[in-house]
């Protein structure tokens, strides 16, 4: 285990080459929560209620804060993986003594680290500054593990999409498919609570809404109940996903040709 | 004890074949069409312990697919392999513990940190003591002369420097098996000469062995005691770099300036005018029916030497070469 957390430590000092960069990119979500902000207090004032399914305007405000934080900070190397697999670079990259998809799990997490933290930073300034405090801080460790249980799904749904690069030639296509899905059943653009009754049953039970709405959700009401419930579902996917990547794993890695050998 | 055996190896690769322009795109996606490739043709050879051995071809010969399949990243469609008592593609990773690898076309280093970070992280993922990894990196911090460079980022270093870094990296965890594709690729013949002295001291100093491929003919001169030429997949000449050297690297090509126009007649017994200007002129010369101090003795005579340079045959030259001798050979034979 040592190794991987010694990965891990480098592409954090690594993430860091260029400081400028992930400082701007990070300031992006001041944009998206800006247009947001308007737009659901347009929605609060229009039905002229102060809570909509349970939320109020600052739950609201503070899920999607979150949301936009994990959407944000996510690692997208389905991309990475896919071109590694086409140009044969993925050879490279195995010929040391650790596991492959652990390896690529270091370098992601690590990756994710400055983004996540300054991306909250950013976000919860603009939130606070608009509608008012955070909610209990007595959630926040519960989140920041269903968080990271909820990082660990979308790692693997990302890497099932690039190792699918062993069988398609571009996977571009699916990447765009799952941010979509993300976006809409993952709860980014609206909280799963607006949706009516069905459309919530199945959102909740694919795995998008355990990445993104689950954290998102028990950050603006933490509660033991609903933490380990979340938790649990997590887990199952974690599992679940897992077998699913390195059976993937190894069978692509049968049918690997290297371009340009 | 034998580091590297392998037998009647090969490989082939399944790619798609598409006819140019639109109606060939769509045409693909309904009635693809495979093509077969042989990589490696049954490829058969061994390597003993210190050993330095050249794997030398052009490009596409199959010497790359070769390395690949002993370091277990690729599957070999057919064939045996034994790299350090381990079958590569079965035992990958244990394997990784004893060799070392260097593609001289993908860097290991991190590419935004210094060398030493890297250095550190290797000494992690072999799993050696943080004491040991100390003392093992200004051991070769020394014998690479990079003490300097270590703590730049890489991105930062030249090419020459970079490889000297790539190669040290390479040894931290004391392989016993070091396999080097193209490690002197794009460098200039100061930094090449570098390189190779480094790599050979290293095999003396630690009885590392060498594999290495390369289409530099230099490479396997300054570096090789053994050599395999590849074509095609398929092994066309192995010798001990010595005998080839008698054999084939017997031609030299030479090419003078003088300060002052020379005649256009200008000749020189044993050797072969191949081209004459107005201030220089090139020639080329067997080595076995004149030495080449003698030669240069003589183009010195003829007036002010203002520039030379000496090459050898190139390695299609040579290649060339050898094709005909054993197409020769085989039509005496029939």
């Amino acid at each position: 285990m040592k190794k991987y957390w010694a990965i891990f430590k480098t592409q954090v000092v690594n993430s860091l080459a260029y400081p400028g960069e992930i400082i701007w990119r990070s300031m992006a979500i001041l944009l998206f929560l800006w247009v947001f902000t308007f737009l659901w207090r347009v929605a609060f004032d229009t039905s002229a209620a102060t809570t909509l399914s349970g939320l109020t305007l600052r739950d609201t405000l503070w899920y999607l804060m979150l949301a936009e934080t994990i959407e944000l900070s996510r690692p997208r190397f389905a991309n990475t993986i896919a071109q590694s697999v086409k140009d044969g670079s993925i050879a490279y990259l195995l010929c040391k003594p650790y596991d492959f998809l652990l390896y690529q799990l270091s370098v992601n997490a690590g990756d994710t680290v400055f983004r996540l933290v300054l991306t909250f930073i950013f976000g919860g300034a603009l939130i606070w500054g608009m509608v008012g405090a955070p909610p209990s801080p007595w959630g926040w460790p519960l989140t920041l593990i269903a968080f990271a249980a909820g990082w660990l799904i979308n790692f693997c749904l990302t890497a099932l999409i690039g190792l699918a690069a062993f069988v398609v030639e571009d996977v571009t296509p699916f990447t765009w498919i799952y941010q979509k899905l993300i976006f809409i059943l993952g709860g980014m653009m609206i909280p799963l609570d607006f949706y009516p009754p069905w459309l919530q049953r199945i959102s909740k039970a694919l795995p998008f809404s355990y990445v993104m709405y689950g954290p998102a959700r028990l950050f603006v009401s933490p509660d033991l109940e609903r933490f380990t419930a979340l938790l649990a579902g997590q887990l199952a996917w974690v599992a679940a996903l897992g077998v699913l990547v390195s059976i993937a794993y190894r069978r692509g890695l049968r049918r690997l040709a290297i371009n340009g050998g | 004890m034998t580091v590297i055996q392998i037998s009647n190896l090969r490989k082939t690769f399944t790619t798609k074949r598409k006819a140019a322009g639109l109606g060939g795109s769509v045409r693909s996606i309904f009635r693809p069409q495979h093509q077969v490739v042989e990589a490696v043709r049954g490829i058969s050879f061994d390597l003993g312990e210190g050993g330095r051995l050249g794997l030398i071809g052009p490009n596409g010969a199959g010497k790359s697919t070769t390395i690949k399949i002993l370091t277990g990243i690729l599957f070999p469609t057919e064939g045996e392999a034994s790299v350090l008592g381990y079958v590569p593609w079965k035992e990958r990773r244990q394997l990784a513990y004893h060799i070392g690898t260097v593609f001289g076309q993908r860097p290991q280093l991190w590419y935004h940190l210094p060398a030493i970070d890297t250095f550190q992280l290797f000494g992690k993922i072999y799993e050696l003591e943080d004491k040991d990894v100390k003392q093992r990196i200004s051991f070769l911090a020394e014998a690479f002369e990079i003490e300097d460079l270590l703590e730049t980022p890489v991105r930062k270093l030249s090419l020459g420097q970079r490889m000297r870094c790539e190669i040290a990296a390479s040894l931290i965890h004391r392989p016993k098996l070091l396999l080097l594709d193209e490690p002197s690729i794009g460098l200039d013949v100061v930094a090449k000469q570098r390189i190779r002295d480094t790599i050979r001291r290293m095999n003396e100093m630690e009885n590392v062995s060498v594999l290495l491929t390369s289409h530099d003919a230099g490479d396997l001169e300054a570096l090789c005691k053994r050599v395999i030429i590849i074509n095609h997949g398929q092994i066309v000449y192995q010798d001990r770099v010595s005998n080839l050297k008698r054999r084939y690297l017997t031609t030299k090509e030479v090419g003078v300036r003088y300060a002052r126009p020379i005649p256009k007649d200008f000749t020189m017994p044993d050797v072969n005018i191949l081209k004459v200007g107005k201030y220089g002129v090139k020639l080329g010369f067997d080595t076995r029916q004149i030495p080449a101090d003698v030669v240069l003795a003589r183009l010195a005579e003829s007036g002010d030497l203002v520039d030379i340079t000496i090459s050898d045959p190139s390695l299609e030259e040579v290649i060339a070469k050898i094709y005909q001798e054993v197409e020769g050979a085989k039509e005496a034979q029939a």
